[in-house]
């Protein structure tokens, strides 16, 4: 008995060192990618028949580790001023949604083609941020590169802008919604986003 | 939009750049940029997207990566010609080893053997060895069927008539690998159209994209880091 009590107080112990040793970004990128992968092969027939269930995945397993608050804040920038959390929550959130859907389909679409490969860590940015350099092979044998942005919160490293082929996805919705947000208001463009009514009128 | 498209693709393949800071658009024509955009869109919906669709569904997967294989090989003397004009020797004798490679034991690009290698690709024209020479800002302008150009790249395109084969077998009367390689092109972009129709404003949504990948090139893959500072305190102001 005091045996059994021991290792459990050991393996707590462990267990707690392990948490307290967090991930940086680099095996962040490598674990979460490797185990959505792993998931979605084994089950493949599955997502196919239900796209909601793989939608249901990349919410549980990927957006822990996005920062989908900062992101909203750097694609509003001064439109965004003084508009209230709530208001900022609603907009992340719509937005997360959107991009989850996306990356949903996306990953279907690719996946048995392409291969992941994450480069060394250069070291850029800074201590409280860091880009993640990333290479996707693709079905012609070119390699994409894709690039992940983390920045350091008080809940570990979370990634906040994407970058493919140098495309920032940050950028890229800032330049459409910011002009949308001042003319017509943070909260009908929140609404339009959830409803699916992303395209403006020709 | 096939050139839209293909300038996204040649986003995958191809020149404008940017300042980095937060608002980098350099679009000062952008009412007429609009109306040429619209008529490109046009132009794609009805015509280049059916034919790409109508390749893309009747060719075996291997066949299409062979004929891009093939097009992106005929890129190299462009490609090489302004490695030249930048000094950029070491990526001059790769893109060499990559073209005889193909060229030769690739059934004249047919086959990507370089790859398989681990030659890297390097793509180089006209409008980025402009860029590297200093002209770095260049006004954002749609060109009616070619899509997405800077000011300096299309000036960058005109040279392409002496060094590209297909431009030169066009000399020669021969014009078929012209509708053949943008039907190739367009048909490598087409998963990229449920991106561009999922996009609040498609025309920002090219330009930003096309710019950006420029950029990019320009940079062989190493821009200046964005500021993310910048962007937050324009929301925190």
């Amino acid at each position: 008995m005091k045996r059994l009590l021991l290792s459990l107080l050991l393996s707590a112990l462990c267990c707690t060192a392990a948490l307290a040793e967090e991930q940086g970004p680099e095996e962040l990128i490598r674990s979460v990618a490797g185990s959505l992968l792993q998931k979605i092969g084994t089950n493949e027939a599955q997502y196919r028949a239900n796209p909601s269930l793989l939608q249901d995945l990349v919410r549980t397993d990927l957006l822990p580790t996005m920062d989908v608050r900062y992101s909203a804040r750097l694609i509003l920038g001064r439109a965004g001023r003084g508009i209230s959390e709530e208001q900022l929550t609603a907009f992340a959130d719509t937005m997360s949604e959107v991009l989850i859907s996306r990356y949903a389909d996306g990953m279907l679409e690719y996946r048995n083609r392409d291969q992941l490969e994450v480069l060394p860590l250069r070291g850029e940015l800074n201590e409280k941020a860091q880009r993640v350099r990333t290479r996707v092979r693709t079905e012609n044998g070119t390699q994409i590169p894709v690039d992940y942005v983390f920045r350091k919160t008080d809940q570990g490293w979370k990634a906040f802008d994407v970058v493919v082929e140098g495309i920032s996805y940050v950028t890229t919705y800032r330049n459409q919604i910011m002009p949308q947000v001042q003319e017509a208001g943070i909260d009908a463009v929140t609404e339009r986003l959830a409803r699916g009514e992303l395209k403006l009128s020709e | 939009m096939l050139i839209c498209a293909l300038a996204v693709a040649f986003l995958s393949a191809c020149a404008g750049t940017q300042s980095r800071n937060t608002d980098p658009i350099n679009d000062p024509w952008e009412g007429y940029n609009r109306k040429i955009h619209a008529f490109n869109m046009g132009v794609d919906r009805y015509v280049a997207r059916p034919l790409a669709k109508g390749y893309d569904t009747v060719t075996p997967a291997p066949i299409k990566r062979g004929i891009g294989n093939f097009f992106r090989n005929l890129n190299y003397p462009v490609t090489a010609f302004n490695q030249i004009m930048q000094g950029k020797w070491q990526e001059l004798g790769e893109s060499t080893d990559r073209f005889l490679a193909n060229t030769i034991f690739g059934l004249l690009g047919f086959f990507d053997i370089a790859s398989r290698a681990d030659l890297p690709y390097h793509r180089e024209d006209f409008g980025q060895t402009l860029a590297v020479w200093g002209w770095k800002d260049s006004n954002y302008l749609v060109m009616p069927f070619l899509g997405p150009y800077t000011t300096r790249d299309l000036l960058g395109r005109s040279f392409y008539g002496y060094l590209h084969p297909i431009s030169y077998a066009a000399r020669e009367g021969v014009y078929w690998p012209i509708p053949a390689e943008l039907i190739q092109l367009r048909s490598e972009l087409l998963p990229l159209d449920a991106e561009i129709d999922a996009q609040y404003d498609p025309y920002v949504f090219i330009r930003d994209a096309w710019l950006q990948r420029r950029t990019n090139l320009i940079y062989d893959g190493s821009p200046p880091e964005l500021d993310y500072e910048a962007m937050l305190e324009d929301f925190e102001e």
